[in-house]
């Protein structure tokens, strides 16, 4: 019945694109808030709306540092806190220094005035409403980079207990500094705001309007950041810091980032809320709003913008109606049939044990959330799974830039030195890459080919030794430093991430050749539009490269990609680095022998382009086709080197991958015959 | 007094603090070892059982501060309520683990932890609904006797405080040291998929891990009821934290820094509340938590979970 009813009534939509369509539904909701308080006008109501709307504006903050960079934040309430208290200390007559002529310039300019109430001239601050959204949003933001900036470098659980202390020491220190916030008792007086005149004072409507223009702001706010190569920078930390890192993504600066963005939403709901309440207390911001907002952000989904608001407003209609109507209820049922239980019961009280269950259902049920910040997209059509895969060496290539290689080595490895505790990983290798040349890296499990690929690409330390690429330096700088030089790599256990999509791995990799910052990605900047359009169009053409393989499925997430092609993923990712020298380890570890060549036709493509590659690989044939220079490393000492038939024969090398007693057997084999 | 006596009563209290907050620090402990997991829940454990300490003692007759005990009565009274409240907290850790957490073991990022503070919200909440929110006046059978040392008191309850807390944290390190299970758990901790080849059976040492955490935080609840004669809905919180800070400031994953970790914390507490004033004291050991885990991540002792990465 009701899925006949809708199909009957979506029957008119058919027409229209999905575009137009959420644009119509995005008007007609705009319409509806915009006329709610003329429709309705009940003061109480309008006034829960406006609640709703600061604590939207608090969950779409939460979101940006939970649900986009994936750090649990228990103490967030502390950057409403400090929005809030910043905004009441400077208009509340609470700190009242005495008057002197150096304060007459700010009189001046209207930040306070002189006030007499008997005794001394004193100075009364009266920050404008309007001057102190943007400067709390700052102000928090500087509390969130201080707060930060030494916490961030912990794992993310033990950030999550860091910040649920500071979320509770931040009211303690509201209670126990009465001087300046009047402590338990609350700042008294908190000026409303006024515009061209017009003073707010306690009627709800105005606020209502600010909130809704305050909330809408955010959420653009919120999705020009998430579309852009700040949100994938996030999103990328969210998924796996190993391969944020070594894609070109400075940990610590967009972690920071993340944190002072969402800590400067608090600072502006913090100056709404208080304004509008003309108060503000220590309770206002302790641990259960805290988690009141975790609440919120989990109800709605982690890291969507419009599921994070509808969170905050079922919640917000939960408890200023559901839980009241249902009270009513049971107490009309109570009088019915007598029971004092249900007369006596109030399930506003219970607002709390709902959350908590709220968040249990959503983890065991529903991780994604109401509205998931991942759309589901359809699985390709029989015939786009079964085509006619492209085979052989890169496809496409006319659109992909050719290196110039230049001359002499592009990576100088000397006597490098990696030590785990007594183990030595890696005993003084030199290694030489001359520009536009194929090195492989072969050798036994254990001998210390993928360390060497993680002392290059800074993951690992190493104890002494030199690493030098185009005569720059490379240790002791850090992963993201490294790529943004030109060294690109790829993971022996393929490190994708693997909720996003193909083409956002893929932006991803583009990251350190692009400049946006927060300002010009949100307000789109003419820079930033081009920027943007190029890393798209950049990123095509190296899917293009892949012949069909890719291009069909630029839209579904890795995780669900078979393994050749999270692979491909992989080294198409290390490619939009645009790097000078790609590092695969064991590109072909795991694909049959028809992928195997496939691969390997590919990578000889990319010699041939110019590009320089430093390879591990198992498969001798594979190293044999490609590597005009092979190394070969033992227990972390480099036993062999030279072109690929002669390390083959290499008595050291046979020695290594055989062992004493079967090289024996092989050798007499050979003198036998 | 003199500042002697202010020192050795601050020494005395502070103990009497860390026991229970090693006690405590032990179940985080031995859950993020096994699991690398911050079990939130536990803060909220710990006040259930001081909850079912006070109604236990109250269905064997205690009432109030007014029924004083002595000899074979104190003991029998003290060992029932110690069985009942460690049996039943024991029991919600496993239920939890088994029904809210198992589900969750291999998905990846937050959720477990986000379970366990829906869990201590349910249990806080729960309380609050059905007991309220009032400070209630535990039952204390000990009888009023005390020491004084010089201008110091030491009284009874101090006492067996200590030594409630030294005999359970022995057998938890016999426990863990020298039974079969306690080895089964500190090969899990090293590496579970290792332990699984090796015939351990994970799900019983994780199940296990809640068992002996939980009770050993409903015996805190009880200890802390016996100690200020009070048991109050939002005790959790506080000493939840300052528990949590404990086991980070020993080393987490590492028993004995939790033990050390406790008593530190304890001795912290009551010299911070000397000098800068109880208002401050949380300020003082979230600042501490801060800095350990800034610069010595690994504790005092040393962390001994395993690193996954």
């Amino acid at each position: 019945m009701l899925a006949q009813a809708v199909t009957f009534m979506s029957k008119p939509l058919e027409g229209i694109s999905p575009t137009r369509r959420r644009a119509l539904g995005l008007a007609l909701l705009a319409i509806a808030l915009l006329v709610m308080p003329i429709v309705n006008n009940n003061d109480g109501d309008i006034d829960t709306a406006a609640n709703a709307m600061s604590y939207g504006i608090l969950a779409l903050g939460l979101n940006i540092v939970v649900g986009f960079a994936g750090l649990l934040d228990l103490g967030y309430a502390a950057f409403f806190a400090i929005g809030a208290y910043y905004y009441g200390i400077f208009t509340a007559f609470q700190v009242m220094p005495l008057w002197s002529e150096y304060w007459a310039p700010f009189a001046y300019i209207g930040l306070v005035e002189k006030f007499n109430q008997g005794g001394p001239d004193l100075v009364h601050f009266t920050l404008s409403f309007w001057l102190a959204l943007p400067t709390a949003a700052v102000v928090s933001a500087g509390c969130g980079i201080a707060f930060g900036a030494p916490t961030l470098r912990l794992r993310g659980d033990y950030l999550a207990i860091v910040t649920l202390g500071f979320g509770e020491i931040v009211p303690i220190v509201a209670r126990n500094v009465d001087s300046v916030t009047n402590g338990a008792a609350g700042l008294n007086g908190v000026q409303g705001p006024s515009l061209f005149g017009y003073h707010f004072g306690v009627a709800s409507t105005p606020y209502y309007y600010v909130g809704l223009a305050l909330l809408a702001l955010l959420i653009f706010v919120s999705i020009r950041l998430r579309d852009s190569r700040i949100g994938r920078a996030w999103m990328a930390i969210r998924e796996d810091e190993t391969a944020a890192s070594a894609m070109g993504i400075d940990l610590v600066r967009f972690k920071l980032l993340a944190f002072a963005i969402g800590a400067g939403f608090a600072g502006v709901a913090g100056v709404f809320f208080v304004a509008k309440l003309q108060t503000a207390t220590p309770e206002m911001f302790n641990f259960s709003v805290s988690s009141m907002l975790l609440v919120m952000v989990v109800l709605g989904g982690m890291g969507s913008v419009w599921g994070v608001v509808l969170g905050a407003v079922l919640l917000q209609l939960m408890q200023t109606w559901l839980l009241p109507q249902v009270t009513e209820f049971a107490h009309a049922i109570g009088d019915l049939v007598g029971s004092a239980y249900l007369q006596g019961l109030d399930l506003v009280q219970w607002t709390q044990l709902f959350f908590g269950l709220i968040l249990i259902f959503m983890m065991l049920f529903r991780r994604e959330g109401l509205i998931p910040a991942v759309k589901k997209i359809p699985a390709l059509s029989f015939e786009a799974q079964t085509a006619n895969v492209t085979r052989g060496g890169f496809l496409n290539l006319a659109n992909i830039p050719r290196w110039d290689p230049g001359t002499g080595n592009a990576l100088e490895i000397r006597g490098v030195t990696v030590k785990f505790g007594g183990l030595v990983a890696l005993n003084g290798i030199d290694i030489t890459v001359p520009a536009g040349g194929v090195v492989a890296v072969i050798g036994p499990n254990g001998s210390g080919k993928s360390t060497l690929f993680n002392v290059i690409t800074g993951l690992v330390h190493s104890d002494g030794g030199s690493i030098k690429y185009n005569g720059r330096e490379l240790l002791g700088l850090k992963p993201h430093d490294i790529l943004k030089l030109g060294v690109a790599r790829t993971f022996q256990n393929i490190r994708l991430f693997s909720n996003l999509t193909v083409l956002e791995n893929v932006m991803i990799g583009r990251h350190a050749r692009l400049r946006s910052n927060p300002v010009s990605a949100v307000l789109h900047t003419p820079g930033n539009v081009t920027e943007e359009r190029g890393a798209r169009h950049a990123v095509d053409n190296i899917i293009a490269m892949f012949g069909n393989r890719l291009t069909p499925r630029l839209r579904q997430t890795v995780s669900g990609l078979s393994y050749a092609n999270r692979r491909r993923v992989e080294i198409a990712r290390a490619l939009a680095s645009r790097p000078g020298i790609l590092l695969l380890d064991e590109p072909t570890a795991g694909m049959n022998p028809a992928e195997t060549l496939e691969l390997a036709d590919q990578i000889k493509s990319l010699h041939e382009l110019g590009l320089t590659i430093l390879i591990i690989e198992h498969k001798l044939d594979v190293v044999t086709k490609l590597a005009s220079n092979v190394i070969v490393l033992d227990h972390g000492e480099k036993i062999a080197e030279g072109t690929p038939d002669h390390v083959r024969r290499d008595e050291h090398v046979l020695t290594a991958y055989l062992g004493r007693a079967a090289r024996a057997a092989v050798q007499e084999t050979v003198d036998a015959v | 007094m003199t500042s002697m006596d202010v020192f050795l009563q601050q020494a005395i209290n502070g103990l009497s603090l860390g026991s229970m907050y090693a006690l405590l620090a032990l179940g985080f402990t031995l859950v993020y070892g096994i699991m690398e997991l911050i079990n939130f829940s536990h803060f909220n454990v710990f006040m259930v059982g001081s909850m079912i300490a006070m109604l236990t003692l109250e269905a064997l007759g205690v009432v109030g501060q007014e029924t004083v005990m002595t000899g074979l009565p104190l003991a029998a009274v003290l060992i029932v309520a110690f069985a009942v409240v460690m049996l039943t907290c024991g029991a919600l850790g496993v239920g939890i683990e088994r029904f809210l957490l198992r589900p969750l073991r291999n998905v990846k990022g937050p959720a477990a932890m986000i379970t366990t503070i829906g869990i201590s919200y349910v249990l806080f909440n729960v309380v609050l609904i059905t007991l309220g929110s009032d400070a209630k006046n535990f039952p204390n059978p000990l009888p009023p006797i005390k020491f004084e040392i010089g201008g110091a008191v030491l009284r009874l309850r101090e006492i067996l405080i200590w030594a409630i807390a030294i005999i359970l944290m022995g057998g938890l390190t016999y426990f863990v040291q020298f039974t079969k299970l306690g080895k089964a758990m500190r090969a899990t901790a090293q590496d579970p998929e290792a332990a699984r080849m090796m015939g351990v059976k994970v799900d019983r040492v994780v199940m296990m891990a809640f068992f002996v955490s939980s009770a050993l935080a409903g015996a805190c609840g009880l200890i802390f009821g016996l100690y200020y004669n009070l048991a109050k809905v939002d005790i959790g919180f506080a000493a939840g934290l300052r528990a949590f800070t404990a086991a980070v400031l020993g080393g987490i994953g590492n028993v004995p820094g939790a033990m050390l970790g406790g008593v530190l914390i304890g001795l912290i507490e009551s010299s911070a509340g000397q000098i800068v004033g109880t208002a401050w004291t949380d300020v003082v050991i979230f600042g501490l938590l801060v800095l350990v885990l800034v610069f010595r991540p690994a504790g005092l002792l040393g962390r001994l979970a395993p690193n996954k990465s």
